[in-house]
This record gives C-alpha cells, sequence and structure tokens, in this order.
C-alpha cells in the first residue's frame, strides 16, 4: 500500500508525547540509576566510582538473598492464585447473575483500599492471639492452631494470600472485559452444537482471551517485582528477616538507611534480571517482525 | 456520544494545563507582614498534637506565621524524604525534623543548612544546652540544628497488679526480672509483652545492652565499635540475656504493634514490656497513671537514661529567614520548652530547668540525667546505615530460636568491622 | 443476599435453577464472604470506642455503636498542628485526579492504538521500554524527576503532578489497550481506511467508540493507582495541591503517637469511596455485544 508511510505520520507525530517520555523519565532513569550503583553515595547522590563495592555488599547480605528467594514464592503463588481465582469469578459473573454490579465491586474493593489498613486488618485476623484462633478458641475449638505469620517459614505464604484477596478482583476486571468482547454468536452455535460450556471455555474461550492473559500475568509480574506495601503491612518484613522482599531492600536503603548507592544497586539488579527474563519474551511478542505482518 | 466527550476531556485538560502553569510559577511570600515558617515535621497522631500545638502557639503568639507541613510514615521516613527532596527541587522548607544523629550529616556537610551559630551565641544556648545533645548538632564547632527534646528509650514498664497476682515485686536486676517472668508464666500471665516490629525488638536489645551490661560496654561496643568488647565475657551475657528473653514472649508478637504491646500491660494480661518513654501516653490514654498503675525502670541493671530525641534543621534560601530565626528562638525558651515537653512525654534539652511539673517517670529520668548517668542514642553513635544492619540481625535473632548467642556475637562482629 | 439465588436471574433467556446453578451462586456467595470478612472487621472496629477495640474481640459486634470516629476522621481529626481531618486536600484530589486520569488514560489509547493498527517503524520499542520500565520500583525515579522537573519549572506545581502520574500510567496503559485492539477483527480497521477516514477519525469515530469494556479496566486500574497515590502527591505537588491521601497517611500511619483504630477505620473506608463509586458506576460499559454489533454493522 502506497499512502500507508503517510498515513504513519500521524501514527508516529501520536507517539511523540510516550517518546518523551521513554526517552527522559525511563531510559534517563535507568541510566542514572546504573550510574549511581558505581558510586558511595549517601542520601545525596553524588558521581564518584567505587567500581562494584555495592556489588559485592549486596550479594555478600543475607537479607538480599532471603528476598529474592521470597520473591520466587511470593510471585507463583501470586499469579497463579489471582489468575485461576480471578478467571473463575469472572467466567461465574459472566453467567447472567442477579446483582452483577454489587458482586463485581465487592470483588474489586481491597485494590480500592489504602493497604496501610487493611494490611493491619489481616494482620489482626491472622494474630494467634487476636484472630481467627482466638475465635476459634473462643467457641470450644481449643485445639484449633494458626500461628503462620509468627512462623519465619510460613508467614510469606499469608503475605501472598493477602495480595491474592486484594488484587483477584483486578484480574477477574480484566478478564469479564476480554470475555464480554467475545461474539455472543459464540454461545449460540456451541448451545446449538449441544458441546459443554466448560469445553468451550477451555478450547475456545481461554486462546481467544490470551491478550487479556497477558495482559494480567504483566500486570501482576510487575505488582510481584515492585511488591513493597503489602509486606510493610502485613509483617514489616518480619519475622526477622523471613519476608523481606527486593522492592523493600530497595526502598529501606534509598530513605531509611540512607544509602542511595546500595539502593540503586539493588534496582539495577532487579533490572537486569527483568530483562533477562522478560527480554526475550518481549523481543518474540513485540519486536520481531511476525510473518504476514507487512500487510 | 461519548467520542465528542472524550475529545472535548481531552481539550479541556491540555488547555487546563497550560492554563494552570503560570498560576503555579508565582510563589507565595511572607503574608501581613508576619514572618511565615513552614514546618515539616512527623508528629501527626491526636497525643502529637497537643504538643506540636505548643510550639505553634508560641510561634505565632509572637508574631510568627505557623504553616504545618506533617508527614506520617516509617518513623519520619516520609517527611524526610519529602524535606530532601524539597531541598534538592529548590523548594525548601523554612524548617524540617530529624532524629537527634547522623541523618542529617550530610545536608551539613553540602552546605544546605544554615549556620546557627549567631544565634546560639545571640540566646546563650552552648550554656544552656544538654552537652550530649549540643554535640550531636555541632559539627566543627558549629551549631547546625536546634534540638528539642530529650526521648530514652530504655524503659521498662510492668504491671502491678499482673506482678501482684503472680505473687512477686518489680524486679531489682535481670535475675529479678527472670524469677518474676517464671512467676508470671505460671500464673498463666504473658511474662513479656513484645511487639513484632523490628524496630521494638532493637529497642529491647538496647534495653538488655545498658541495662545488663552497663553504659561502658555499650559506648565501647557501639560507639567505638571495639572487637574485644564485642568478643568479651560480658557481651556474651548481653547476648544470652537477650536470648532467653525469647523464651517469655507469647505467640502473638508478631502482627503485634507497640501500643498494643503496652495495653497488655496496661490491662495487667502481660507483666513487663520494654519501650520508649512515649508509652506514657497510652498509660495515661487508658486513665492509669505511669509510676503508680504501670511502674516504669529507667534501664533495669545499670540504670541509665538514654539521650535521644528530634531535632530541627533550617535549610538555607528557605523563603523566611526571618521566620526561621524566631522559631529557633522560640522552640528553645524554657516555658515553651516545658509546655512542649510535658504533652510530648520527653524531658526538655534545657539542664537548668524547672522540672515540678513532670511526672513520676520523667522525674526519675530528670534525676539520672543530673547525675550524669546516661548515654547518647545509638542514632548519635552509628549512621542509619549500620543501624539498618544491625536492626537485621538483631530481629533476626530475636524471632529465630534456633540462632546461638554465639552466632549472633559473631555476626554482630562482622557487621561493626565493615 | 441469601435471597438472590432463589430468585431468577435476568437476562434474555431465562433459566432454571440447575445444580450448576446452586454451585455457581454459592461460590460467588463463599468468595463473597471472604472477600468481605476485612471489610467486616474495618466497620464494626471504626463503630467501637477505642476501649472497647483495647480489650474486646476484633469480630464482636460493638456493644454501643458510635459514629463518633467517623465524625472525627472526616472533620476533627489531628495531623500535626491542625486537626481538620481528612476532608482538607479532597478538591485537591480531584484536581490531581481528572486530569491524570484522562491524559494517562487518553495517551494509553492512542498508543494502543497506534501500535496495533498502525504499527509505526519502532514503535514497538516505546512499549517493551516502558514495560521493562515499568518493573523498576517507582521510589528510584524520584530523585531524577524532582531534577527534571525543576529543570523546566514544574517541580510542586499541579501540571508537575499530572505528568508524573501520566509517566507512570502510561507502560500498563499502552500495554492494556494495545493487547484489546490487537483482539479486534482487522476488517473493522480496513473498512474505516476503505472509507477514507484518517488516524484520528478512525480513533474517535470506529475505535474508541468500541473501547468500552477495556475503559472501564482502564479507568478502574488509573482512578485507583492515582487516587490512592501518597509519596508522588507529597513531593510533587506542592503545599497548595496536596491529595486528601497526605491526610490519611497522617491520621493512619504515626509511629510513636497514640493510635486511634476506629478514627483510622473510618477514615480508611471514606477516603476509598470515591474509587468505589467509580467501580460501580462504571460497571455498565461493561457490556457484552458491542463490538459484534459494530462488525456486522
Amino acid at each position: 500500500m502506497k499512502p500507508r508511510r503517510l498515513r504513519n505520520v500521524a501514527a508516529q507525530t501520536a507517539l511523540i508525547p510516550s517518546w518523551l517520555i521513554v526517552i527522559f523519565a525511563y531510559i534517563g532513569t535507568i541510566a542514572w540509576t546504573i550510574r549511581i550503583s558505581f558510586t558511595s553515595s549517601g542520601i545525596f547522590p553524588h558521581y564518584d566510582w567505587v567500581g562494584l563495592k555495592q556489588y559485592d555488599r549486596l550479594f555478600d547480605s543475607h537479607r538480599w538473598v532471603v528476598s529474592v528467594q521470597n520473591l520466587a514464592i511470593f510471585g507463583v503463588i501470586f499469579i497463579v492464585g489471582c489468575l485461576v481465582l480471578g478467571f473463575l469469578l469472572a467466567v461465574f459473573l459472566d453467567q447472567k447473575i442477579r446483582g452483577e454490579g454489587i458482586l463485581r465491586t465487592l470483588f474489586l474493593y481491597p485494590y480500592a483500599m489504602s493497604f496501610i489498613v487493611t494490611g493491619l486488618v489481616w494482620q489482626w485476623i491472622l494474630n494467634p492471639t487476636l484472630g481467627i484462633e482466638q475465635a476459634m478458641h473462643a467457641w470450644g475449638w481449643s485445639s484449633f492452631s494458626f500461628d503462620w505469620l509468627a512462623r519465619g517459614d510460613r508467614a510469606i505464604y499469608l503475605v501472598a494470600f493477602a495480595g491474592i484477596w486484594q488484587s483477584a478482583g483486578l484480574v477477574m476486571a480484566i478478564l469479564l472485559a476480554g470475555l464480554r468482547g467475545i461474539d455472543e454468536d459464540l454461545w449460540k452455535a456451541a448451545r446449538v452444537d449441544g458441546i459443554p460450556a466448560w469445553r468451550i471455555y477451555l478450547s475456545v474461550v481461554i486462546p481467544m482471551l490470551s491478550g487479556m492473559f497477558v495482559t494480567a500475568l504483566v500486570l501482576l509480574g510487575i505488582a510481584v517485582v515492585k511488591v513493597y506495601d503489602l509486606v510493610v503491612a502485613m509483617t514489616g518484613g518480619g519475622p526477622g528477616i523471613s519476608t523481606e522482599v527486593p522492592a523493600k531492600f530497595v526502598i529501606d536503603y534509598l530513605f531509611n538507611r540512607q544509602n542511595v548507592a546500595l539502593a540503586t544497586a539493588a534496582a539495577s539488579v532487579m533490572f537486569v534480571a527483568v530483562f533477562v527474563v522478560v527480554g526475550p519474551w518481549l523481543y518474540s511478542q513485540y519486536l520481531r517482525r511476525r510473518p504476514g505482518e507487512a500487510s | 456520544m461519548m467520542r465528542s466527550v472524550t475529545k472535548y476531556a481531552l481539550l479541556g485538560t491540555a488547555m487546563g494545563l497550560l492554563a494552570a502553569v503560570p498560576a503555579a510559577a508565582q510563589s507565595s511570600g511572607s503574608d501581613g507582614g508576619k514572618d511565615k515558617a513552614e514546618v515539616i515535621h512527623w508528629w501527626t497522631s491526636g497525643s502529637e498534637h497537643a504538643a506540636v500545638e505548643q510550639f505553634e502557639k508560641a510561634f505565632d503568639a509572637q508574631g510568627g506565621n505557623w504553616v504545618d507541613a506533617a508527614v506520617a510514615g516509617g518513623g519520619g521516613d516520609a517527611a524526610r524524604t519529602n524535606g530532601i527532596n524539597r531541598i534538592v527541587g529548590g523548594n525548601p522548607p523554612d524548617a524540617m525534623q530529624f532524629n537527634t544523629g547522623k541523618q542529617f550529616d550530610e545536608l551539613v556537610q553540602n552546605g544546605l543548612l544554615r549556620n546557627l551559630d549567631p544565634l546560639a551565641q545571640k540566646y546563650g544556648w552552648k550554656k544552656e544546652i544538654n552537652p550530649v545533645l549540643l554535640s550531636a548538632v555541632t559539627e566543627d564547632g558549629h551549631m547546625y540544628a536546634v534540638p528539642v527534646n530529650i526521648h530514652s528509650n530504655i524503659w521498662l514498664w510492668y504491671s502491678n497488679s499482673a506482678l501482684d497476682k503472680a505473687g512477686v515485686k518489680p524486679p531489682q536486676s535481670w535475675d529479678d526480672f527472670f524469677k518474676d517472668a517464671d512467676a508470671l508464666k505460671k500464673a498463666g500471665i504473658i511474662p513479656l509483652a513484645q511487639a513484632g516490629d523490628a524496630w521494638t525488638q532493637v529497642l529491647t536489645f538496647f534495653n538488655v545492652l545498658i541495662g545488663e551490661g552497663g553504659k561502658d560496654l555499650y559506648m565501647n561496643v557501639v560507639k567505638d565499635r571495639s572487637a574485644d568488647a564485642i568478643k568479651s565475657d560480658a557481651f556474651m551475657k548481653v547476648a544470652q540475656t537477650f536470648g532467653k528473653l525469647r523464651n517469655y514472649v507469647d505467640d502473638g508478637m508478631q502482627g503485634r504493634q507497640w501500643n498494643q504491646a503496652i495495653a497488655l500491660v496496661i490491662d495487667g494480661k502481660a507483666g513487663f514490656n520494654f519501650m520508649g518513654d512515649w508509652a506514657k501516653g497510652e498509660i495515661t490514654h487508658d486513665g492509669k497513671v505511669p509510676g503508680k498503675d504501670v511502674g516504669c525502670i529507667p534501664g533495669l541493671g545499670h540504670n541509665a537514661f538514654w539521650i535521644g530525641g528530634d531535632v530541627f534543621v533550617f535549610p538555607k534560601n528557605a523563603k523566611d529567614e526571618k521566620g526561621q530565626d524566631l522559631l529557633a528562638k522560640v522552640m528553645l525558651e524554657p516555658k515553651v520548652q516545658v509546655a512542649f515537653n510535658k504533652e510530648k512525654g520527653s524531658v526538655p534539652v534545657l539542664t537548668d530547668i524547672s522540672t515540678d511539673d513532670l511526672d513520676a517517670c520523667a522525674t526519675k529520668g530528670v534525676n539520672l540525667l543530673k547525675k550524669e548517668d546516661y548515654v547518647p542514642s545509638s542514632d548519635i553513635l552509628i549512621s542509619p546505615d549500620l543501624t539498618g544492619s544491625l536492626t537485621d540481625l538483631v530481629s533476626s535473632f530475636f524471632t529465630d530460636k534456633s540462632m546461638t548467642p554465639q552466632a549472633f556475637v559473631d555476626n554482630f562482629a562482622d557487621i561493626m568491622a565493615k | 443476599m441469601t435471597h438472590t439465588a432463589a430468585e431468577t436471574p435476568r437476562g434474555p433467556k431465562p433459566q432454571r435453577m440447575t445444580a450448576g446453578r446452586i454451585g455457581l451462586y454459592a461460590f460467588l456467595l463463599v468468595s463473597a464472604v471472604f472477600f468481605l470478612l476485612p471489610f467486616y472487621v474495618m466497620l464494626v472496629t471504626s463503630l467501637k470506642t477505642m476501649p472497647e477495640i483495647q480489650h474486646g474481640s476484633i469480630f464482636a459486634l460493638p456493644s454501643k455503636a458510635t459514629i463518633e470516629p467517623w465524625i472525627v476522621a472526616w472533620s476533627k481529626a489531628c495531623t500535626g498542628a491542625n486537626c481538620d481531618g481528612i476532608r482538607v486536600g479532597l478538591l485537591n484530589s480531584f484536581e490531581i485526579l481528572v486530569p491524570s486520569v484522562i491524559l494517562s488514560i487518553g495517551l494509553g489509547a492512542i498508543n494502543g492504538y497506534a501500535l496495533s493498527f498502525w504499527r509505526p517503524k519502532a514503535g514497538n520499542i516505546v512499549l517493551t521500554t516502558l514495560l521493562l520500565g515499568a518493573f523498576i520500583p517507582y521510589q528510584v525515579f524520584i530523585y531524577p524527576l524532582v531534577r527534571m522537573l525543576s529543570f523546566v519549572s514544574l517541580y510542586n506545581t499541579l501540571p508537575g503532578i499530572v505528568i508524573v502520574h501520566t509517566i507512570f500510567g502510561l507502560p500498563i496503559m499502552t500495554l492494556l489497550f494495545r493487547n484489546y485492539y490487537e483482539a479486534m477483527p482487522a476488517d473493522l480497521f480496513r473498512a474505516g481506511r476503505v472509507d477514507g477516514g484518517g488516524f484520528w477519525t478512525i480513533f474517535f469515530r470506529l475505535i474508541l467508540p468500541m473501547s468500552g469494556p477495556i475503559l472501564v479496566v482502564a479507568l478502574i486500574l488509573q482512578v485507583t493507582g492515582i487516587w490512592n497515590d501518597f509519596l508522588f502527591g507529597l513531593i510533587f505537588a506542592g503545599r497548595q495541591h496536596l491529595p486528601m491521601t497526605v491526610q490519611l497517611n497522617n491520621v493512619v500511619n504515626t509511629t510513636m503517637g497514640t493510635k486511634a483504630y476506629n478514627v483510622n477505620m473510618a477514615a480508611t473506608i471514606l477516603t476509598a469511596l470515591v474509587p468505589l463509586v467509580v467501580y460501580f458506576v462504571s460497571g455498565r460499559w461493561f457490556v457484552r455485544g458491542i463490538a459484534a454489533g459494530a462488525v456486522k454493522g
């Protein structure tokens, strides 16, 4: 098509604000972060050069190692939990049920609340002397015991659990939007052919929703890598350092511990790790020219 | 319909953005000849309000105009982040709170804070302010901050009713403490109400280090970072005592906040709690009297007072230098000091001041100060970075019974050697 | 709520109460209970007095309900020297919210549309860089952004904070719209081109009207994120434009002061009302069949 290039001028122009943001805000910040990670900066960035000193300290830090392990545990449970629960809720809400508007808002409300306080409430509920355990004892089930919050090896699961509570509604909304974009005729045709609904979901609908699943997955992935509020509000990183996560490491050193250099070193490692893990996928998804694209 | 709405909304936003630029560019100067001071601090709770109000009232009464910029969060992290970025961005506040200690050192080194020597000379501060605090706000012989209060973190609070129920007396030593704790346990009372936050566990650790180990050990270990002191038997004893405390906490520690921990003591559901003197706020809030219903011991064992607290710094290039001068002067006036510290539950920073109004626990503190039985807070002695590393270690040890005192001491030595 | 299961659902084809549908409602009901449990605790706590909270069970109903905490939270709670509650900054929050939401969603939609239908050269580099950047903790951006915005004299201004929100909203918004539009039938777009539509005409006339459900999702994401933001508002908006969440944070987030849990809960629920209303009202755009109808028509 000949006029394509001409029309593309409009498309290119439309992208100019985004280009500016990408270049200054994102690439600029990434370059700055990497640069500062090679300095000895305290509260204020300054531009000396100490080589890999911060990285040595980072990888020597027990807390960093624990943080990375927790990220893996949290990430798997949180993402799988949100996708499964979010998908089920979306599908069930899509069955022409009564009170959909109310139920939808109800599943979404945790996302709207400041986690400073909802995290505190979860702390209470999960606390053995205040919450569920105490209530069960009061109702006469005296052998009931639930002390995961106090156990260094279990507390991270509860953080993931509260995370699912907070974010599953969002996944539901995204998938529901996708479901509502599916042609009504599909269901009519299926009904005529007598195919059970679950088979349609499994073999037709889920593939059709792949774009929405990718959106949800990326969103959840970003939430996992950046998880901070949830941990601060639920456990403060404790017991001890057993629920620490990388983003909390960065933020603690950036502000409270006044070591910007170590914080940026940690942020750079996070960035490189994401680049290595997500980069190839992003490349194949968005950068590689797909066959038949040059329409 | 929707598309036209969207189109106009987009257009409207763009116009709004353009229109907002000149409006926002004009900065606000001092109004009506009053000396304005915008103050960043993190005293945001209802109980802290009463204290801040004392500053505000006194400042406004002397012709100032207090502009409040309170920001809570993370023990002052959010407020400091805000203030530091405003200095970087060229819009500094007139005054800004820090904890007494090394938190603002870098601002001094970068020449971002006003030198307060002329004011100190004019008002004779250098003779009146507690010497530990004065040296903490002085760098190269120049004064860069105004200390406003002294908080001690080294307090043991105990419930008289719980001790009575267990048939024991308030402890005089750590041996007594553990005897009492065993008796409390037997009586079905939580011996030690401990909160889950790491900083509260660090606070308990310093209680043990100073109370059990004594002032000299504390200074040798924390200030001088002496490897010999850390490897000494005395420090091992501290580690063992601190480790032993792990057996006297209950399951509800994790996820409990400091005020819920002291509430257990106030209710008589727990015997002991280690907390700073701000715990008095919770006690009086419940209609109880500190020193009577809930007893207080400053540094069980070797009694001592811990000198920490808050200071205000005055950035250069702020909008109103006269407002800064006035505010600094007002904050250190004896009358204002007494009024403020009474509300705050802390002790005035001026050495020669009437203490008749103070409660029983604060009076104990002042007596220790007069006898010079005090130590500087760890914030004064070590950097926030090092404090952070110690916090990670102390809370890991306290919450993991499988970690031995020996391992704790070894890790402690490693951190201090760096 | 228990009655709903017995009623006939609306919808084009009335359905009978089968075992499957009972199971469906049962699942939704159980989920609802799970989601509501923390809200229940918050609500009953907000209606109790402090002594009752300190000394009673968290699940118990208030022995004597009081709305005093709600009044305090709204208009009396002290945060520093002032005692005006969380209502301070409500207007500022809207002032920040409206342009930030419109700008970030608008830009994201245009990006998504350009990337999926027009595929401009190097366009996907924008998306991939944005997506990679989205993985860096926001807090790392603060210092560079403060320097950049103060360089162009936008630091501590309303446009400054709007730009910051737009910057951080852009990755997800672009991805969201791009993936939604990617799944749209290309025939539709071709038809628009054949009719002689240009870039903007096709966007406003054809694509945007079909974006209802995804606009709802975008709105949910952005309204929530921007409304609840506290740190950026604090640092970038400047004194005159501090959002309501700064007050909320001051009310609920003291470290050493006395904590009033009942007021904290009330303040949190009050602050969340705006996003909740948006969730509820925008739900009517969650309708099926716009796309299907448009394709055939």
